[in-house]
């Protein structure tokens, strides 16, 4: 006889008690608050100041630094916090296009909470320079949110960060600095800072001013032999010079720095985990001129624009006035992932994508160049 | 203007769904999502040389080509389960218990699960076997409800589904307790119940036994590209079908008609969508607390009326050693303070005292997932009550780590793993990140609690009547499924398909 299940005594009663589900439910919803219901809850307004999104960000001082940089301060729309380390975009339309670029925050994550934010710029390319020479007081951006993973991991990393900063490079480990010496992170922090000669030194008294126990500054100069610095580039033996134990290092700098870095620091045979590197946007590529054709549906609305083989794919885009997302241009942030349709692409240096974004077609637009027309499907900005 | 027969708000795992039926049943469909990438909790992420799952530990109830489950049965039918690659899970759980000096390691099967439990415990076998038997009618007594769209005939649910009925009140405890099951068979086969989030006295025994069946009876499996191959395949049947999806798109307002019913949908930029059928991948909270200007009072007092289900809470650790030289043998761990579930769920209502996780090592399930030498973990709690709602921004990364570091200290410490010192990647997902990449209030990941009275089955019972605005229904977590991946996939096939009913009856 096949197995009868029975609680109450009679079985009758088991049956009797499930026709009373439907009712009870209907009579505790019914039974629920008149009350309208919240809008908005406290971890998500909470989420909102760590994820801000896109906000209107105000010009409010513009500082200059050095020859070539300046650090431009910002009133935000809102409140928000990062991590110090983090990047954001900034934009703004110039000419017939909506740019924007990726730039390390060399202000405290505290300021942001009172709706200051500073990025410490150098004139190198089409959108610096625009800052460099157009923007003034007043002027709107658009902020994007805080990104990167460029940041002092406490149950990973070692209690003491070597930081190898090159030029510019030395935004995000100021804005670590202030964050230690704030009390905001915990951990001692030596910064290897290069520069050409000394006066490309950006926030030289400020940082001498945050040297403490935690904290310590090493200039190197390439170009200049001076008291009081260190002359050359930053190598092994340097680094011997002032560090022991067990470290993580993390660079900020441009391309060649890191390969120099690279084979100096072999001498320390240090695990993958113990070495970060901030990811540089994609440039241009060499290769002979050609200009394709892309396709580009975005929303209900399909553009043709052209796109020069040197360029990437966002650069075209962005070049023809299409307003598309765009964040870390390096390929590693996934913002722009869009559908490829057709098409061929090269990829600028390792694949970052997903494993199922190359398997289904989406391409990252920031780190391919076009190699035929071209159709994608773009999300919005 | 442009106008649709449906739109659906969301592109999560019920959302996709419930596109490809409106498509499949011929009705021009506008799928919307306010996050760049499909899937909502279906995603995956990359960190250096790895690439994370995001959520997904398992995926129940699908099977292989010849013993196929209800969720392979509905890829077939949707057209996608040839456009993913799945590997097999190869064992259920292990869970450790602190209290009981619980640790049993389960497999699939029900007959190699039942023999597996009369070993740790002596005398189960009747038990077990009763309970698996009862959990077989269930998994019938659901298919044929749902082959009439929970439209049962009560007569002859009582004589085919005789035990479903009996059962069918009583919650998890109350039906082991009439199996005269052993305490600790008890114990170890409850080890799930943090899948569902509700604790054990109050949890429907249905849907638990629905749930434990769906996975010992055929496996489990897990598409090699991680949860986001499966957002992808689906999104790409969207396409193929004819469909239109705007990612970065939020659905802000759904307008009504002078009788109260749908008539149209506003996105972000201010686009208004014309259209008379919404299906919502989201919570009725949002819903009706946001998005319509004049809810009826009876969807407010409903709503107010259920309780948010578990907030999520997850860390991703990519390590430099592989699973081998750590120590970590699994692939799923439940680690438990206690196998008592409601003095457990009392403990996960804080940050200070939740030390629950249930935690998985990917490469115990493909070894290939991440590159030789190394192997990567996911960590999962949740948190029964709005505690993180206190976490100011500045205090926020600093809990995150406590939490972190709380749990890599747990796990060292109940399996003997030794992971720290092997971190090559880290990254944490709290309340916060859930809130802001799926807009659930309070980071919730579970839709509303399956609390006895809002359990499975009168959930399904009432799927006619729930909600009361013409044009509108639900999909997801907090709809009539309740959470969970397959639930989730179930919600969008039902409420996509009554959908295209709905527009067929309009004509």
């Amino acid at each position: 006889m096949p197995y009868v299940f029975k609680k109450q005594i009679f079985g009758f009663m088991d049956l009797l008690r499930f026709k009373k589900m439907v009712p009870k439910r209907r009579r505790k919803l019914a039974e629920g608050s008149a009350a309208p219901l919240p809008e908005t809850y406290r971890v998500n307004e909470t989420a909102k100041i760590l994820h801000p999104g896109f906000q209107r960000a105000v010009l409010v001082s513009v500082k200059e630094e050095t020859a070539d940089t300046k650090t431009f301060t910002f009133q935000t729309e809102r409140p928000f916090y990062f991590r110090a380390g983090q990047y954001a975009t900034l934009g703004c339309g110039v000419e017939k296009s909506v740019l924007s670029r990726p730039y390390s925050i060399s202000s405290a994550p505290e300021d942001a909470l009172k709706r200051k934010v500073s990025f410490t710029v150098k004139k190198a390319g089409f959108f610096s320079g625009y800052l460099f020479d157009e923007a003034k007081e007043g002027d709107v951006f658009t902020l994007g949110d805080p990104s990167g993973d460029f940041c002092y991991e406490p149950l990973k990393d070692a209690k003491h960060v070597v930081a190898l900063a090159g030029g510019s490079g030395i935004t995000p480990f100021y804005s670590m600095a202030q964050a230690i010496a704030d009390g905001t992170e915990d951990f001692r922090l030596t910064i290897f800072y290069g520069a050409n000669t000394e006066k490309d030194i950006i926030f030289r008294s400020e940082l001498d001013k945050l040297a403490s126990e935690k904290i310590r500054v090493i200039y190197v100069l390439s170009d200049e032999e001076k008291e009081g610095f260190e002359h050359g580039f930053i190598g092994a033996e340097l680094i011997q010079k002032y560090v022991s134990g067990d470290f993580t290092v993390m660079m900020c700098g441009p391309q060649a720095m890191y390969a120099y870095a690279d084979g100096q620091l072999a001498a320390f045979s240090l695990p993958l985990r113990r070495v970060k590197k901030e990811a540089n946007c994609v440039g241009v590529r060499d290769v002979k001129p050609q200009t394709f054709t892309l396709t580009v549906h975005i929303g209900f609305e399909t553009f043709s624009v052209p796109a020069d083989a040197r360029e990437t794919v966002l650069t075209a885009m962005e070049r023809a006035g299409l307003r598309v997302p765009a964040k870390c241009r390096a390929g590693g942030c996934g913002f722009c992932h869009s559908k490829l349709v057709s098409g061929k692409f090269s990829l600028a240096g390792a694949d970052k994508r997903r494993l199922a974004d190359a398997k289904f077609g989406y391409i990252h637009p920031c780190c391919s160049y076009p190699d035929s027309d071209m159709e994608l499907i773009v999300p919005k900005a | 203007m442009k106008k649709y027969d449906a739109v659906v708000i969301g592109a999560g795992n019920g959302g996709l769904v419930a596109a490809i039926r409106l498509l499949q049943g011929g009705a021009k469909t506008l799928l919307v999502e306010k996050h760049n990438l499909p899937g909502g909790f279906a995603t995956s992420f990359r960190r250096g040389r790895f690439e994370f799952e995001a959520s997904l530990h398992e995926l129940n109830d699908f099977g292989t080509a010849d013993n196929a489950g209800d969720v392979r049965d509905l890829f077939d039918e949707l057209g996608v389960t040839e456009k993913i690659d799945w590997l097999e899970i190869p064992e259920a759980y292990r869970v450790i218990a602190r209290a009981e000096k619980l640790d049993a390691t389960m497999p699939f099967g029900v007959s190699a699960f039942i023999d597996k439990m009369e070993k740790y415990v002596p005398g189960s076998r009747p038990s077990v076997t009763k309970f698996f038997a009862l959990a077989e009618e269930i998994r019938l007594a659901q298919a044929y409800s749902s082959s009439v769209n929970g439209k049962t005939d009560p007569k002859y649910m009582v004589e085919h589904y005789g035990n479903f009925v009996r059962c069918g009140s009583y919650s998890v405890n109350e039906v082991l307790s009439a199996l005269k099951m052993p305490k600790k068979a008890k114990d170890i086969l409850n080890a799930y119940w943090c899948y569902l989030g509700a604790h054990c006295d109050d949890l429907s025994f249905l849907h638990y036994a629905s749930m434990v069946n769906r996975y010992i009876l055929r496996g489990a499996s897990m598409p090699k590209m991680r949860s986001h191959e499966i957002s992808l395949a689906l999104t790409e049947r969207v396409r193929e079908l004819g469909g239109d999806i705007l990612f970065n798109t939020e659905a802000v307002k759904i307008s009504t008609d002078r009788e109260g019913g749908v008539a149209g949908v506003t996105l972000g930029d201010g686009t208004e969508i014309i259209t008379r059928h919404v299906v919502a991948n989201c919570a009725p909270h949002v819903v009706f607390g946001r998005m319509m200007d004049k809810a009826p009072e009876a969807e407010i007092r409903a709503t107010n009326a259920r309780k948010f289900a578990g907030r999520g809470f997850s860390m991703f650790l990519g390590l430099d050693a592989s699973a081998e030289e750590l120590g970590v043998e699994n692939h799923n761990y439940f680690l438990y303070d206690t196998m008592d579930t409601a003095a457990q769920y009392e403990k996960m209502r804080t940050i200070k005292e939740n030390e629950v996780q249930a935690t998985v090592c990917l490469n115990r399930a493909y070894p290939e997932c991440s590159p030789k030498g190394t192997c990567m973990m996911y960590f999962t709690t949740l948190y029964m009550s709005d505690d993180w709602g206190n976490i100011k921004p500045e205090e926020y990364y600093k809990t995150k780590n406590y939490v972190a570091d709380k749990m890599i200290a747990r796990f060292e410490r109940d399996t003997g793993a030794k992971l720290r010192g092997h971190i090559e990647e880290i990254s944490i997902a709290a309340p916060m990140t859930y809130a802001r990449y799926c807009g659930h209030p309070e980071g919730v990941i579970y839709g509303y609690e399956s609390q006895y009275w809002d359990g499975l089955m009168p959930r399904l019972q009432m799927m006619g009547e729930d909600h009361k605005v013409r044009g509108l229904r639900f999909a997801g977590g907090y709809a009539m499924r309740l959470s969970g991946y397959s639930s989730a996939y179930f919600s969008g096939d039902i409420s996509g398909r009554q959908t295209v009913g709905d527009i067929k009856k309009e004509g």
